[in-house]
């Protein structure tokens, strides 16, 4: 999947931010979202003011998306038993688009490791593939 | 660190998907995926609103937006700070964003439900490289400037291009060195030109280059498809990410299935695996003369300066065809088909095989052994020749003869007859080597069969 987290500062000033890996054990009332350290100040800035997150996945072969809003909980940085996930998620987002033609090496070089974990409570969930039902709520 | 848009121009190609983050009244942020961030110039970016969804409802409420773009050949990102101006709904820019999205709708069927409702435009506040996002710092590719020596062979394509229209003697021997022109100067080794035919509104394939079969005869009505839709816009398309626009197209398509009827998907003409195409109208004032594309496997193959300079290329090619098929028509006749001046023509091999025209008048078309040979006017020439010759045994033919004959049904001006030879000669070459027709001097030609010829009408 491809993962991308979207904040915003006390004075309504947008941020976006690559996310490497997402999971969930809880049914996705919670989830956990794993930033790069080195590309994520802003978010986590922005994250310590407002707490508020909106992520958003898509498939990258047929273009299927969910957006994920919610309420930051925790920020800490990812453990080192949380690094062969994060590689693994890595990993499968290269295989993915080495299909569409980007080639393994190029998705390996995004940087992901040192990582933040962001908790956050899910609030909302919405359908995002694009089309006629884009925007509709799921959860 | 700060970057020019133009210097970044690869990553506005909408190969990697890009993302927007906006925020409503509220401050409740909003992620979403968009097919391309269009570069408008180098302080705006565009982005295509085709439903009106949260992105556009927040831009409403609080102008400020964030987008990701990422550079196809380095993985690299970029990071714009954007401020929402307006919302476009005609113009320039408004067309060549529709242009766009029209084309990949009509090619995935979605005509009409996936279109173009405004062109956003945002004020780029800020762009900057995300740094640390690529564990190398990326490879630089060589940028497209356009060098002084670039100038110069710009000049001598044109010129280049345009003696070899003028040179050309026919519009075969025209149709077929624009093409090679091509390649040779370019390297667009993929390519074809379709003439337009006003009398049944659909665009004919009558040269093509680079294809493993011609595809000569190969037809798409106006406003279908890539090739359908930039004859009746009558402007130029390239897209440089043909794969990931189909994948976008089809998603919607997937969405928009249970919705209501859609229209069938009309294979690419060409390349299976085609990742870039250019589409250039052909047009001399307003009327519409063909269409040339070429395409390439490489997404990244045809970029702005292509487009700009092959829109010039193209109008003097208009301009020959134009003049070719004036000079079709304008052909005199200089009497009875005995006397026309003959060129040598190789004499007809010994009767080797039997083959059977079937017409189905039903269908305006002409079958060859119970395989689909031509259709519509080029199908009843051939008829019309090879029933003369079985009932008199004449075998040669002038173009003046075809256009009185009104059962042919060619339009009284700019009848393309002889694009319309060129058709049936190249179908005959393909399915029916055994008969050729051949031409015998200007305005003249002659049917040459080494089978026995059978005819059949239902």
């Amino acid at each position: 999947m491809s993962i991308v987290v979207g904040s915003v500062d006390a004075q309504g000033s947008p941020s976006c931010c690559r996310a490497i890996a997402l999971s969930s054990n809880d049914d996705l009332r919670t989830v956990t979202v794993y930033l790069p350290v080195a590309t994520s100040h802003d978010t986590i800035e922005n994250l310590a003011l407002t707490r508020r997150l909106a992520i958003a996945a898509m498939f990258p072969l047929d273009h299927s998306a969910t957006q994920i809003k919610g309420l930051l909980e925790e920020t800490r940085l990812a453990r080192e038993d949380e690094a062969p996930f994060v590689r693994d998620r890595l990993e499968a987002f290269a295989s993915v688009l080495d299909a569409a033609g980007v080639p393994k090496r190029l998705t390996r070089s995004l940087v992901h490791w040192p990582a933040f974990a962001v908790h956050i409570r899910v609030e909302q969930v919405f359908e995002q593939t694009p089309g006629p039902k884009a925007g509709t709520r799921l959860q | 660190m700060s970057v020019r848009l133009r210097d970044i121009w690869r990553a506005f190609q909408g190969i990697v998907p890009s993302t927007v983050v906006t925020a409503d009244g509220q401050g409740v942020p909003n992620t979403t995926y968009v097919s391309q961030v269009y570069m408008v110039d180098d302080r705006h970016v565009a982005l295509s609103c085709q439903f009106f969804n949260k992105t556009r409802r927040n831009v409403d409420e609080n102008p400020l937006a964030c987008a990701e773009v990422i550079d196809p050949v380095t993985l690299q990102a970029y990071r714009l700070r954007l401020k929402f101006l307006r919302s476009e709904k005609h113009g320039p820019l408004f067309d060549t964003m529709s242009l766009r999205i029209n084309a990949i709708a009509s090619h995935t069927g979605m005509t009409g439900v996936f279109r173009l409702i405004a062109a956003d435009v945002f004020e780029v506040l800020s762009a900057e490289t995300v740094t640390r996002f690529l564990t190398d710092a990326p490879r630089e590719a060589p940028t497209e400037g356009v060098s002084l020596e670039g100038a110069r062979t710009e000049m001598r394509g044109l010129q280049w291009v345009s003696e070899r229209i003028n040179r050309s003697a026919d519009l075969e021997s025209l149709l077929a060195s624009v093409l090679e022109s091509l390649e040779e100067y370019f390297n667009f080794s993929h390519t074809a030109v379709l003439l337009f035919d006003d009398t049944n509104r659909r665009l004919t394939t009558m040269a093509s280059r680079g294809y493993g079969t011609s595809g000569i005869g190969a037809e798409v009505a106006l406003g279908e498809g890539l090739i359908g839709t930039v004859a009746r816009e009558r402007r130029v398309l390239r897209l440089t990410s043909l794969d990931a626009d189909l994948r976008y197209g089809r998603a919607i398509r997937r969405e928009a299935a249970a919705s209501g009827t859609l229209d069938t998907e009309i294979p690419l003409p060409g390349l299976p695996d085609a990742q870039s195409v250019l589409a250039i109208p052909l047009t001399v004032g307003e009327r519409l003369i063909g269409v040339i594309s070429a395409e390439d496997r490489d997404p990244m193959r045809f970029n702005e300066w292509h487009e700009a300079y092959l829109e010039i290329i193209a109008n003097q090619i208009a301009l020959g065809l134009d003049r070719m098929i004036e000079r079709g028509e304008e052909a005199g006749e200089p009497g009875p088909a005995t006397i026309a001046p003959r060129q040598a023509t190789p004499a007809p091999e010994p009767c080797r095989a039997s083959r059977r025209f079937t017409y189905y008048r039903h269908d305006d078309a002409i079958f060859l052994d119970d395989e689909y040979l031509i259709r519509n006017i080029p199908a009843r020439i051939l008829w019309k020749v090879l029933g003369e010759s079985q009932r008199t045994g004449r075998t040669e033919f002038s173009n003046r003869e075809m256009r009185v004959d009104t059962s042919l049904g060619l339009p009284p001006i700019k009848d393309n007859l002889e694009s319309r030879l060129i058709l049936l000669r190249h179908r005959l070459q393909e399915k029916c080597p055994d008969l050729r027709i051949v031409s015998i001097g200007r305005g003249r030609f002659a049917l040459q069969t080494s089978a026995s010829i059978e005819l059949v009408e239902r």
